[in-house]
Order: structure tokens, then sequence, then C-alpha cells
């Protein structure tokens, strides 16, 4: 774009019907958000002294310190697993491949309970050494480092997912020229693949930060006062929703902070690789012997072990316990419901995270994508408050509704699970925006315009080029979301209908009043669907990776 | 162009299906059979049982959302007067109060809930009566402590139990109300002075729930322990042999017996303002509140029974009768938040 063009501003002629469907979207999906954002022009809240006096000071030195332990953690279990499940062939690979996801079923606040539930005072583990006859002493897992320790283990995954699709899409003539340049394995990795993945490392770690910062239930029941504990403590014990709304955007603000920090670092960089990508990986994995064998083993199972096959080993023997008590829930329905729900919003969220991806990318205005962003900050603001803030514009329809049509649609929106997708999507939209957006980028711009040239449409070209280079990256969304939406936790208490119930709140209820082993059964069932469906999705992201004959 | 257009109808439509679908049915189901909505923050398996058999008792269906009463109560102040529910039911009066307070709850006239419950178990205007009651004690550990060591509440801020004192933390309601009363009977100032005491003598810092601290002392990282006399019920009868194992090592003391009384909570219950169906909520608490699901609640659940007609189960006969503090339950309300300021001023998480 020249700088004449820039000056002589004419909107109606870069006006385009993209823009409209991009603002009518975006907007769509901010509405909670900005309702936070005008409450926030109030005054502050009472109780605001308060809480700077006694209580922030705690509830910052906490965050940071978490925020921290767990990226660097998280950094190390995800990118170490990716790394050797996409480079090496090693006994058991297959497997650990996919297993590497399924830390993201538990939710984590029950690994939470889970550990303490091993560890603890009178843990399975005390009595398994007693009935062997050694006395293994307790360990203390509710401080600190054990909530690092639980967090990390059980959200490592996403950064798991995006260096590991980041890894195996690295461009072959790339490791070529590395090798024949006389790089060893470890220059490779450290000088070509992972300065290439740092885009998606970083994306994965920000998943992270956001579930870090979303977790109520763990941190409580260990004890730590972060942040979150403190919005709702603010909000409930305090009785000062106003400051709870303040206490959200500090951490709003700390979020953009870090986001901030990784722009400038990165810089303008470009992370577009040209050349051949899904061949021959296969062939190309190193098969390690030795003592390298033995540590690819252990990097990829250890991860496994502390956040998926302790965990879930502690909730079967719960369940076992407890077999009987379960006459009074229909599980199946439970279970269908929980199910309908997220297979909804996952496909809602895919589709309209797609189409606000390539409806920026059509828009000739680029002044108009902060839209995008405001649509996508849902996942950084507690979804507690996002409910509260979705109320508040549901009442408004309901009055406008009642107040214009005399139309009386309270029973509609309350009882019916609209709102409640309706407030999925906007929390998860990120979940599908950022991972479609850095992926087209790497996809780039060249075959849709040529295909333009072609005299091909823009939706036309969605549908038959870029969607299907796209597809391992939508298969990972979808999955994202369906496991989010199936463990989402605050929105789904203050919005769901009351003849809607899903398995993350009856293993919540049952955890909340100190019933921690009968929460172990929804909680199993959730790990199987998402078990399941992992499997399904699974076989097709990586039938791309299977040695062609 | 047209593809775009066929894209977004198909999405329209698709929202158009799921608000369209209860639209059509609901209002007239309404007509048709009788139902009430209640908001509640209890979640038992038992209150499921009774509600199912309150359904085939009285042909009304019980229509429940289950959420913390906080968010309960956002909920009821958001819809107003289009809200669905018809009752509102917490496990502390605290709560109540707020709700009376914000104008959501509304009296109601019924001679057998006056006449049963007991006066401070129930709202001075008729807006909100206790379903069951909890009494927040001191537990101690059998083998080390002798119940001649306590007294009260105030008492363990002797030196004598030093680093021995477990407590959950003070985000949660009940220490909250303990707290409360506690400001209600000595006022605030000497109330910080309580909790600063107690915080010295913490054993550790504040963490897990109510059946962490039994467990705790069980394996003596502490002697003495508050905590609700329900969960001990539940540990008591868990099918996990450890936990029984940690519950019997220790035992109840109900304290201030000499002066106040033990504190007692309650899960109460009150009628939404907006109450579409207030004659079947009615009803529905007075079911609440007879002899046999009083004795339900006891049995099952290890909660004090709030009909005085209704006997208390086995376990808690055994662990004898007490003395309750019948401090007005509207002051737990009232006092709730002073109670969370001078948590925070004395450093008790």
């Amino acid at each position: 774009m020249s700088k004449k063009k820039i000056f002589q501003y004419n909107f109606s002629r870069d006006f385009t019907p993209w823009l409209f469907y991009l603002k009518a979207m975006g907007i769509f999906f901010s509405l909670p958000i900005l309702v936070i954002g005008i409450s926030l022009f109030g005054e502050v809240g009472e109780m605001w002294s308060h809480i700077a006096t006694y209580l922030l000071p705690q509830y910052l030195k906490n965050t940071t310190l978490l925020i921290l332990g767990t990226s660097l953690l998280t950094v190390f279990l995800g990118v170490s697993s990716a790394w050797v499940v996409s480079r090496y062939e090693f006994r058991g690979r297959r497997t650990a491949e996919w297993l590497l996801f399924l830390p993201l079923a538990i939710p984590s606040y029950i690994c939470a309970y889970a550990y303490v539930g091993i560890f603890g005072y009178g843990g399975s583990l005390g009595i398994l050494g007693k009935s062997i006859g050694i006395l293994i002493p307790p360990l203390d897992m509710m401080n600190l480092y054990g909530l690092i320790w639980v967090l990390s283990f059980s959200l490592f995954p996403y950064v798991y997912a995006a260096s590991r699709a980041s890894f195996l899409s690295n461009v072959a003539s790339l490791r070529e020229c590395a090798t024949l340049l006389g790089a060893n394995e470890s220059r490779y990795f450290f000088t070509v693949a992972l300065p290439l993945s740092q885009p998606a490392i970083v994306g994965g770690l920000f998943l992270v930060i956001m579930e870090l910062l979303n977790d109520y239930g763990a941190a409580k029941y260990y004890g730590i006062n972060t942040f979150t504990t403190g919005i709702f403590r603010t909000w409930t014990a305090l009785e000062d929703f106003q400051s709870a709304i303040y206490l959200s955007a500090l951490l709003v603000l700390l979020i953009l902070l870090l986001k901030g920090l990784e722009k400038l670092q990165r810089g303008r960089k470009s992370f577009e690789t040209q050349g051949r990508r899904a061949e021959g990986h296969v062939h190309m994995r190193i098969s390690p012997k030795g003592w390298k064998n033995a540590l690819c083993v252990l990097l990829a199972w250890t991860p496994i072990g502390f956040g998926f096959i302790l965990p879930f080993f502690q909730l079967v023997r719960w369940a076992w316990l407890n077999v009987d008590i379960h006459a009074y829930w229909d599980v199946g329905s439970i279970a269908f419901q929980s199910f309908g729900l997220a297979f909804t919003t996952a496909s809602l969220t895919l589709l309209f995270g797609l189409l606000l991806v390539y409806f920026s990318q059509w828009n000739p205005l680029k002044s108009f994508n902060f839209i995008t962003k405001l649509a996508t900050t849902g996942y950084i603001i507690p979804g507690a408050i996002i409910g509260i803030g979705l109320i508040g514009v549901s009442q408004y329809v309901v009055d406008f509704f009642d107040d214009t049509f005399q139309l009386k649609i309270g029973f509609l929106i309350y009882g019916s699970s609209f709102v409640l997708i309706y407030a999925y999507i906007v929390r998860f939209l990120a979940l599908a925006y950022t991972p479609i957006g850095a992926n087209s980028l790497k996809i780039g711009r060249q075959l849709a315009e040529a295909s333009y040239l072609l005299g091909k449409k823009p939706l036309k070209t969605l549908r038959s080029i870029e969607i299907p280079l796209l597809k391992q990256t939508l298969y990972g969304v979808f999955f994202l979301t369906f496991i989010d939406t199936m463990k989402e936790l605050p929105l789904t208490l203050l919005l769901k209908p009351y003849d809607v119930m899903t398995l993350a709140v009856k293993a919540f209820e049952y955890a909340d009043d100190e019933r921690v082993a009968e929460a172990s059964i929804p909680a199993l069932m959730l790990i199987g669907i998402v078990g399941t469906l992992l499997l399904l999705v699974n076989t097709k992201v990586l039938a791309e990776d299977k040695p062609s004959k | 162009m047209h593809k775009l257009f066929f894209s977004f109808s198909l999405v329209l439509l698709l929202f158009g299906c799921q608000n369209g679908s209860p639209e059509g049915a609901d209002p007239s189901d309404q007509e048709e059979s009788r139902e009430i909505t209640l908001y509640t923050h209890r979640h038992y398996d038992t209150d499921q049982a009774i509600f199912e058999a309150f359904e085939k008792e009285s042909g009304i269906k019980v229509n429940v959302v289950n959420a913390s009463a906080d968010e309960l109560i956002q909920k009821m102040e958001s819809e107003g007067d289009q809200s669905p529910a018809d009752l509102l039911i917490t496990v502390d009066a605290g709560r109540l109060v707020r709700a009376k307070e914000k104008d959501l709850l509304q009296p109601i006239e019924s001679e057998y809930l006056e006449s049963t419950i007991p006066s401070n178990l129930q709202d001075p205007d008729n807006m909100w009566f206790a379903v069951t009651k909890r009494a927040r004690v001191i537990v101690y550990d059998k083998d080390k402590v002798k119940p001649e060591q306590l007294s009260t509440y105030e008492a363990l801020v002797e030196p004598q139990w030093k680093g021995k004192v477990l407590v959950r933390s003070s985000g949660n309601i009940y220490n909250q109300s303990l707290m409360a009363s506690i400001i209600a009977n000595v006022g605030e100032e000497q109330a910080e002075a309580w909790a600063t005491g107690v915080v010295e003598n913490f054993a550790r810092p504040p963490k897990g729930n109510d059946r962490d601290q039994v467990k705790a002392i069980a394996f003596e990282e502490g002697e003495v322990a508050i905590i609700n006399t329900y969960y001990l019920g539940r540990l008591l009868t868990s099918k996990d042999p450890e936990e029984v194992e940690a519950g019997e090592a220790v035992q109840v003391f109900f304290p201030n017996q000499e002066g106040r009384g033990a504190h007692i909570n309650i899960s109460g219950i009150g009628v939404a303002k907006y109450s579409p169906n207030k004659e079947d909520a009615i009803a529905f608490m007075e079911y609440l509140l007879s002899k046999e699901v009083q004795e339900t609640f006891a049995s099952a659940n290890y909660e004090y029974p709030v009909n005085p007609e209704a006997e208390s189960s086995e376990l808690l006969r055994n662990w004898g009768s007490f003395k309750e503090d019948t401090l007005s339950l509207s002051k737990l309300g009232t006092l709730n938040k002073v109670a969370v300021t001078t948590f925070d001023k004395a450093g008790w998480q």
C-alpha cells in the first residue's frame, strides 16, 4: 500500500461485505466483555483499600510464582516430549504420542484431589507401602510447589500439542541442510527446530497460563491465595462485585503485558517456511540406541505417568470403593448431555474461529481488526466474570423484548442452553482463533492469491484450498474446544438450565461437598469420552504420519 | 456471496432450533402440570431422593438448579421479575440474610413452619426458615488430649496449643459464620485478637477441607481441629478404611458449654420474591420440615434435624446432646463481611 492511499482514505471504496460480517460477529461475541469494560468506568468498590492493603500483595506474589514455575515446567515437559515423539522412533512411541494428550481429560482440581489421595495422609501410596511392609511417609502436596507440580502435569499437553504439530510440520529440507552442514542433533534442535517453533510453543504456553489463571478449585483446596481465588473472595465474601471486576481487569492487564513482551521479542521475524512437509516423517525418524533410547522413553513417559496414570489409578481406586452409591442419577443421560453440549460448542467455535480469521484477512480495512482482538479476549477473563457479564446482557435483552414487544422471553433465555453455548463460544473463541490464525500465516497467501487469479471466489478458495491445508489444525482445535467445554465449570454452573447436567458439574458437586471419592465416577466417564474421541481424532491426524507404501 | 448468506442463515437456523424448541414446548407444559423451580446450594444425593419422593407424593415437579449460593443470588438479582426461581436453599444463614437484604425473598404465612422451627432458626419477618442444623465443634486427638484441657473456642489461643491447632482457610463460609458469632458475642476488637492468637497456634497454614483437618490429627500434625460435625460422620462411615481409622482417632468436644453454647449454623430455605408458584413452594417447604424427611436428613447426611419431633441419628446421639448458641442467625449474615475483614487483618489465610 502506497503512502498516497493511506492519506487519501476512501472508506466507501475499501468497504466490503466482509467488514460488515466481521464487525457483526466481532461485536456479537464481545458483548459480555464490553459490559465488563463499561462497568470499569464506575467507581471503585468500597472494599478496595482493604483488598489493596491486606490481600493484593499476596495475590500478586503467589500468582507470579505460580505462572513462572508452571511455565518453566510445562515448557520443559511439553517441548521435550513433543520432540522425542516427533523425531525419534522408540518402543511405545505410538502409544505415548496419544497418551500425552490425555492429562487434559482430568480437570485440574480433580487432579489436585487425586494427588492428595495418593501422597497425603492415609493415601494410596502409604497403604501400598504398608501392605508390602515398607513405611512410606506421606508427602505434603498442599503448598505452592505442590500446586505448580499438579497444574504443570495436568496442563502441559497444551504445549505438547502445539510444539508437536510444529515439529512435525518442519520442512524436511531444513533438516537436511542442517545435517549436511554438520549440525548434530542437539544443535539442530536448539538452533533450527526450537526457534522455528517459538510461536507455537508460546501459543501453547499462553493457553496454559490462561487455564492456570482460571483455576479456582485446585488453588482453593491447597490453600494458595491467587488472583482467581481473590476475585471470588472479593465478590462473594467481601460482597464487592465492583472490586472483583477491577481485580479481573488487573489480571487482564497482566496478561496483555505478557503478550506484549512476547510480541516485542518476536519482532518482525517471519516464520513462513516453504518446501516438502508431510512426506517421509517416518523414514526420517531416528532410532536411538542405548542410553539415548532410555532417555527418549523417560522423556515421553514421565509426563504421562505423573499427569495421567497416577491420578487415573487413584480415581479408579476411589470409584472401586464407592461402586454402589450411584443409584440416583442417570449416568448415561448426564454423559450424553455433556457430550452434546461439548460437540455443539466445539463445532460452532471452530466455524466462528475460522470465519473470523478469514473475514479479517479478506477485509482490507485492517484498522477494524481490533474487533477480532476484542472478541477473542474471552479466554483471559475468569469464567465466572464472563458469566455475570452475560447475565447482565441477557437481562437487557429480556427487558428490551418485554418493554418493546410485550414478549416475555425470560423463560427462553434462562431455560434453554442457548445462552450457555453462546457463553462457551465467547470464552473459547481464542482457542480456535489463535491456532487457525497462526497456521494460516504459515500457509501464506500465495496459494489463495493464485486461486483468486484463476477466478475462484474467496469462500470457494477457503473450502477447496485453505481448509484442506488446515485440516490438522482444525482437528486439533475441535478437540481442544471439546475437552475444555467438557471440563468447563464456572460458566456452566452459572448459566446452565436446571434440566441440564454435565459430568464436570456433577464431579464438582461431590468434590465441593468433601466427597472426592464419589466425584471419581463422573470424572472417569469424562476421561472415557475424551479418550475415545482422542483415539478417533488421532487416527485421522496420525493417518498422515503413517509410512506410505 | 449467496453462499455466505446461506452459511450465515444456516448458523442462525442452528441457533433458532436450539431456542425454538423450549419456547414451543415449555409454556404449555407449565399450564398443564404443576412444578416448582428450586435454586439450591445443597447437592447431596439424599436431597435428590427426597425431591423425588415429594414429586411422587404431591404430583408437583421439582426443577433443581445447583450452584453456589453467591452465584444463585447474583442470578436471581439479574433475572429480576422474570426469574423462574420459586425457592432458594443455602447452606448457611448468612447467604439467606443477604438474599433478604437484596430484596430477593418474600414473607410467607405458614403456621406449621412458624410453630415447628425454633424462633432463633427462622427469620423474624418469615422470609426464611432453617431446614437442618450443623454444629461447628472442636475435635481432639484421643491419645494426646484430655477433654478437661478444652473449654471454649476462645481458649484455643492458650499457649498449650502452640503449633497444634488445625483449621481450614478463612475463605470457607463455616469459618466466617463462626467468626461472625464470636464478633457478635465479644466484639470486633477482641475477635481480631482471638484470630491473631489462633493464627499463632496454627500447626500449619490453613489448607484442605474439614476432612483433611481430621486426617492431619490422625497423622499427628496437630492435636485439635475446628470442624463441622457432619464431615466427621462422613469419615466414620466412609468406604475407605483409612478414612474410618482417621475418624476414629478423634473425639468430638462441644465448646462453650458453660457459656453461650456451641456455634451452630443452618441450611435454610426461603421463597423467592417473584416466585411464580408460591403455594406449591410453601407446600414443599412444609414437606422438608416434616418429621420423616427431617429424620432422613439426619440419618443419611449426619445433620441435626430442626423439627424437635424428629430424632437424630444414632451416630449423632453417641456424641451426646449439647447446649447450642441461641444467637439469632440473622446476625451471622449481617456480620459476615466484618468477619472476613477481621480474618484478613489477623493474617488467617
